[in-house]
């Protein structure tokens, strides 16, 4: 069953769907986990535009899509309540706000990059900027690491070497990052299929 | 600088990744070896990013216009508004392929890589701020703020911020 199809669309006038997002983007200061917690709450509780199993199995889907899992999101939620018109004006109204503040705080940066004071807070800035992206890191490899450890002993070698491996391949042997990407997708696929075949442990298609 | 091929470079990274910072390793590689961008660049840009509202993804944009300006910020945005379009297949393919274990492996293993080229990049942009004491503990000091999940993002970053202008 698709999970669109749970019950017909919501139709939602253009001007409202662009105006929501626009508000949401306008408030969406401080990432990903505080968006996700503001269009939930916009979507499920004040609009109604969808469940909450329907925007959970939504934002699983988005895990799996390229690029970002907000945009995906969007997109979907866009296609909910006004089809491919809807997807253009949610994109638009959580675009512009937020592409236009961070242009613009990139500019006033550009300028002030230089001054001592700037410098200064920079020493502290990007190393605090670099331990968030640890804890993203983090996040993304806690449920991959989960699952693998259920799956077996294999798995998890696999998992930890594909892990290891792609880092060295990249870092030290200069090896494509999209090679090393694609590379390790079909170690795990392989790897994810022999056991299901061989061992039984997965359900098959 | 040449605008096509830059646009090309940023579409490449977020169509072969998921995640607003998972087109990070690809960049680093493509642009640095060009000289189109700095490590520094690249710190700079993730702080824009995290700091300015909108998903962390944008801080591709800031890159953009550290690269080639205004141009260079909207080439990043249209590079990033594509990609997330195929979730629209991806619903479709889930569908119908979800319970097969070679999909999901797949998916699994493109992630597990990415985590792991992301870990030699950040340490390199580290390695770039310059290691001292004052860059491990206030990385260390984010990470556990950060892992808490209870601390704004804005908050971490600016008491970061504060600590380098103590600190100096």
């Amino acid at each position: 069953m698709s999970v669109a199809a749970a019950r017909p669309p919501a139709k939602v006038p253009l001007k409202n769907i662009f105006k929501i997002w626009f508000s949401l983007s306008i408030q969406s200061f401080g990432g990903g986990h505080a968006t996700l917690a503001l269009i939930r709450r916009a979507a499920v509780q004040n609009e109604a535009w969808v469940t909450d199993l329907e925007f959970t199995q939504y934002w699983a889907l988005c895990q799996i899509a390229p690029g970002i899992n907000l945009f995906a999101l969007t997109i979907l939620l866009g296609r909910k309540t006004g089809g491919a018109a809807g997807v253009a004006v949610a994109l638009a109204g959580l675009a512009l706000p937020s592409v236009t503040i961070t242009i613009l705080m990139t500019m006033l940066y550009a300028r002030v990059r230089n001054a001592p004071a700037t410098q200064a807070a920079l020493n502290g800035l990007l190393p605090g900027t670099i331990g968030l992206g640890v804890v993203a890191a983090y996040q993304i490899l806690r449920p991959l690491a989960v699952e693998a450890q259920k799956s077996g002993l294999v798995s998890m070698i696999v998992a930890a070497g594909v892990l290891v491996g792609s880092g060295v391949a990249v870092a030290k042997f200069h090896f494509p990052v999209i090679v090393a990407l694609l590379g390790s997708g079909a170690i795990c696929a392989l790897e994810s299929w022999l056991q299901s075949t061989y061992l039984d442990r997965r359900p098959l298609p | 600088m040449n605008p096509l091929h830059y646009f090309l470079l940023a579409l490449k990274a977020s169509l072969f990744s998921t995640g607003g910072f998972g087109n990070i390793p690809s960049m680093h590689d493509d642009l640095l070896a060009r000289g189109w961008a700095t490590e520094r660049n690249f710190a700079e840009a993730m702080a824009v990013g995290q700091i300015s509202p909108g998903p962390n993804g944008l801080w591709i944009i800031s890159l953009g216009y550290f690269v080639n300006g205004v141009p260079g910020a909207l080439l990043s945005l249209a590079a990033i508004l594509i990609p997330p379009m195929l979730v629209l297949g991806v619903e479709w393919l889930y569908h119908r392929t979800k319970h097969h274990p070679a999909v999901e492996g797949f998916v699994r293993g493109m992630a597990l890589a990415m985590v792991g080229i992301f870990a030699t990049v950040l340490q390199r942009l580290l390695h770039d701020v310059g290691l001292n004491t004052r860059t491990i503990l206030i990385c260390g000091a984010s990470i556990g703020a950060g892992l808490t999940q209870r601390v704004p993002v804005a908050a971490i970053l600016i008491g970061a911020a504060a600590l380098g202008l103590i600190f100096r």
